[in-house]
C-alpha cells in the first residue's frame, strides 16, 4: 500500500473505531424487547400489599385512633374545631376522615349496620357500625398511613381500597354480625367518611377494622 | 486534500459531536434554584397550557381557566391542542421547551406516553403541573393535581343501585383506554355495581370520551339490546351522545343515563329529569390551583405534593340546584 492510501485510510479508520469505542461505552440507545420490559415491570400486587399494611401497619397502628367520646363530645361542642383536630383530608376534597376507636353498647342491629351506644345507659346512638358491603375509601384515606403520592399508578392505590374492604368484609364483620346482638358491649376500632356534614356527624357512620364482641 | 473533502471531513466531525451531545444532560435550572421574572425577549415569562383536546367543552372550561388564572398572575399564557393524539403533545412540548416557557400545564393524553415529555421538560428545568389526569411516574411532574375519580365513581354505582335496582341490565361506554381516568372510573363503578349479580353489563365498549362517538357507538348496541336500563358514561360528553341515542330511538324516558365530568349540558339536563347523576369534578379549582402552583414555583417554591386528589361530588335531581358553572354554585369551585 502507497503512502497515499495510508493517509486517505488511517485517519477513516481511527475515527471509525473512535465512534465504535464512544457507542460501546455509551451506547445512545438501548434496544429492549417489549414483552421482555412489560414483564420487567410485575404488576402491582395489592393482596400482598394489604397484607403487610395489615400486619404491619393497621394493627399497630390502633391505638392512634381518636378515643370516640372524646371525638363525639369534641363534634358536639364545635365540628369545625373537631375536624381541625382529628380530621384527615387527601388533596382538596371537601371530604374528611376521622380514625377512632371506643366501646359501647348494641342498641339496634339492621341488615347492613350495627347502631352503637357510647353512653353507658344506651340512651343515644352515637356510632353506626357498617356491617354489609363496604364500598369507598374510609379505611384507606381515614387512617393517614397511606398516601397517594407513593403510587405512581393511582390504579395500584385504588385497588389498595378495594382489598382492604374486601379484608374487612371476610375478616372483621364474621366476628362481628353473629354476636352483636342488642346489649351486648363492642370495642370497635374504624374510620368514618364526612361528605355531608348535616347527616354524616350524627351519628358517625364507621367502617370497622377491629371489634370483639363481649 | 481538496476544500470539498475538508468540508466534508468537518461534517462527519459535526455530526459525531452531535451524537455524542444526544446523552448529554442539559443544566437543571430546577435544581439550582433560578427563577425566572421575565421571558428572555424582556415580556411577562410565559407558561404554556398543553390540553389532550380542546374537542370537549370540559376540557375548554379547563384550559381557559387556566390560562386566564396565569394571565391573572402576570404571565403569557398559551394554551396548546394535543388533539387527543400524544405525536402533537409531544410537538407542542418542543414548541414550548424552544420557545422559552417557563412552565407548563399539562392535560395529558396518555399515562404511560406523556411520562417522556414530562420527563424532558423536567431535564431543562422547566416544571410540569399535570391538571386532572395522572401521568404513570412520581417522579417527573412537579405535581398533579387530579380528580378523585376512582371515589367519585364509587358514589355514583352506589346511586345508579339506587335509582336502577338490584335487578336490570347497563351498557358502560369507556372512555381513551389508555388514559387511568376512564379505568379509574370504571373500576370505581364496578367495585359496587358487581356486587349485585342481578345487574347485567350487556355491553362495554370506548368511546373515546367523546360525544359523536357515544352516539356512533350505542346505536348498534341498542338494536341488539333494546332492553337496557341503564348507560353508565366515564364522561359527560359520552353521556350526552347516549342520550342523543336513546333521544333518537324512543327510549330517553325509560333508560337512565349516568355521565361523569360536572358539564354544564349535563346539569341542565339532570334538572329536567332527563339524565339521572353525574360526579361534579371542579375542573375550574384544578385548572386555578395549577397556575398558581406554577406561580409559586416561578417564585422559588418547591414543596409540592406530588398527586393532590380533588374529590368529586355526587349531583342528582335531588342536589343539582348547588351546581352549576363547572363547581358549586356557593364557593365557585
Amino acid at each position: 500500500m502507497n503512502d497515499s492510501r495510508w493517509k486517505f485510510w488511517l485517519p477513516r479508520a481511527g475515527c471509525l473505531l473512535g465512534v465504535i469505542v464512544v457507542f460501546w461505552w455509551a451506547p445512545p440507545f438501548h434496544i429492549v424487547d417489549l414483552k421482555g420490559a412489560q414483564q420487567a415491570q410485575p404488576a402491582f400486587d395489592a393482596v400482598a400489599f394489604v397484607d403487610n399494611f395489615w400486619s404491619e401497619q393497621l394493627g399497630k397502628s390502633l391505638d392512634r385512633a381518636t378515643d370516640a367520646v372524646v371525638l363525639i363530645k369534641a363534634i358536639h361542642a364545635d365540628s369545625r374545631a373537631a375536624r381541625e383536630k382529628y380530621g384527615r383530608s387527601a388533596g382538596l376534597g371537601s371530604d374528611y376522615y376521622f380514625f377512632m376507636s371506643g366501646e359501647g353498647r348494641v342498641v339496634s342491629v339492621g341488615a347492613h349496620e350495627i347502631a352503637i351506644s357510647l353512653e353507658p345507659d344506651g340512651s343515644s346512638t352515637d356510632v353506626i357500625l357498617e356491617t354489609g358491603n363496604i364500598f369507598g375509601n374510609a379505611v384507606r384515606d381515614g387512617t393517614g398511613l397511606l398516601n397517594v403520592s407513593d403510587f405512581a399508578d393511582s390504579q395500584d392505590f385504588n385497588a389498595v381500597s378495594a382489598e382492604i374492604n374486601r379484608r374487612i368484609e371476610e375478616q372483621v364483620l364474621p366476628n362481628l354480625r353473629p354476636k352483636a346482638v342488642v346489649g351486648a358491649i363492642v370495642h370497635f376500632a374504624g374510620c368514618a367518611e364526612i361528605a355531608d356534614e348535616g347527616t354524616d356527624l350524627h351519628p358517625l357512620l364507621v367502617v370497622p377494622v377491629s371489634a370483639t364482641v363481649r | 486534500m481538496t476544500a470539498f473533502s475538508r468540508l466534508r471531513n468537518y461534517g462527519v466531525l459535526a455530526l459525531m459531536a452531535c451524537l455524542l451531545l444526544t446523552g448529554c444532560k442539559p443544566k437543571d435550572n430546577a435544581a439550582s434554584g433560578t427563577t425566572h421574572a421575565t421571558s428572555a425577549d424582556g415580556g411577562p415569562p410565559k407558561v404554556a397550557i398543553i390540553i389532550s383536546t380542546l374537542n370537549n367543552p370540559w376540557f375548554v372550561v379547563l384550559a381557559n381557566t387556566a390560562r386566564d388564572r396565569a394571565k391573572e398572575l402576570g404571565y403569557d399564557a398559551t394554551v396548546f391542542d394535543s388533539q387527543n393524539d400524544p405525536a402533537k403533545e409531544s410537538a407542542n412540548f418542543d414548541n414550548a421547551l424552544a420557545s422559552g416557557y417557563k412552565a407548563i400545564l399539562l392535560n395529558p393524553t396518555d399515562a404511560k406516553g406523556s411520562v417522556a415529555n414530562v420527563r424532558r421538560a423536567k431535564a431543562t428545568g422547566v416544571p410540569v403541573f399535570c391538571i386532572d389526569r395522572e401521568i404513570d411516574a412520581i417522579d417527573a411532574a412537579t405535581s398533579q393535581i387530579l380528580s378523585d375519580s376512582y371515589s367519585g365513581c364509587v358514589v355514583l354505582g352506589q346511586y345508579f343501585v339506587k335509582q336502577v335496582g338490584e335487578q336490570g341490565s347497563y351498557v358502560e361506554l369507556l372512555g381513551l383506554v389508555g388514559d387511568n381516568n376512564t379505568w379509574n372510573r370504571s373500576k370505581g363503578f364496578h367495585s359496587v355495581v358487581d356486587r349485585y349479580p342481578g345487574l347485567k353489563m350487556v355491553a362495554q365498549q370506548s368511546a373515546d370520551f367523546d360525544r359523536a362517538k357515544a352516539l356512533e357507538v350505542l346505536e348498534p348496541i341498542l338494536q341488539a339490546h333494546p332492553d337496557i336500563n341503564a348507560v353508565f358514561c366515564g364522561n359527560d360528553a359520552m353521556a350526552m351522545g347516549a342520550y342523543q341515542a336513546l333521544l333518537a330511538a324512543g327510549k330517553a324516558d325509560t333508560v337512565k343515563v349516568f355521565g361523569f365530568d360536572g358539564a354544564d349540558d349535563v346539569v341542565k339536563l339532570i334538572a329536567e329529569g332527563k339524565i339521572a347523576a353525574t360526579g361534579m369534578q371542579f375542573p375550574k379549582l384544578m385548572a386555578r390551583t395549577a397556575a398558581e402552583d406554577a406561580d409559586k414555583y416561578i417564585k422559588g417554591e418547591r414543596n409540592f405534593p406530588q398527586k393532590n386528589p380533588v374529590g368529586v361530588e355526587l349531583v342528582t335531581t335531588d342536589n343539582v340546584s348547588k351546581f352549576g358553572d363547572y363547581g358549586r354554585k356557593a364557593d365557585t369551585q
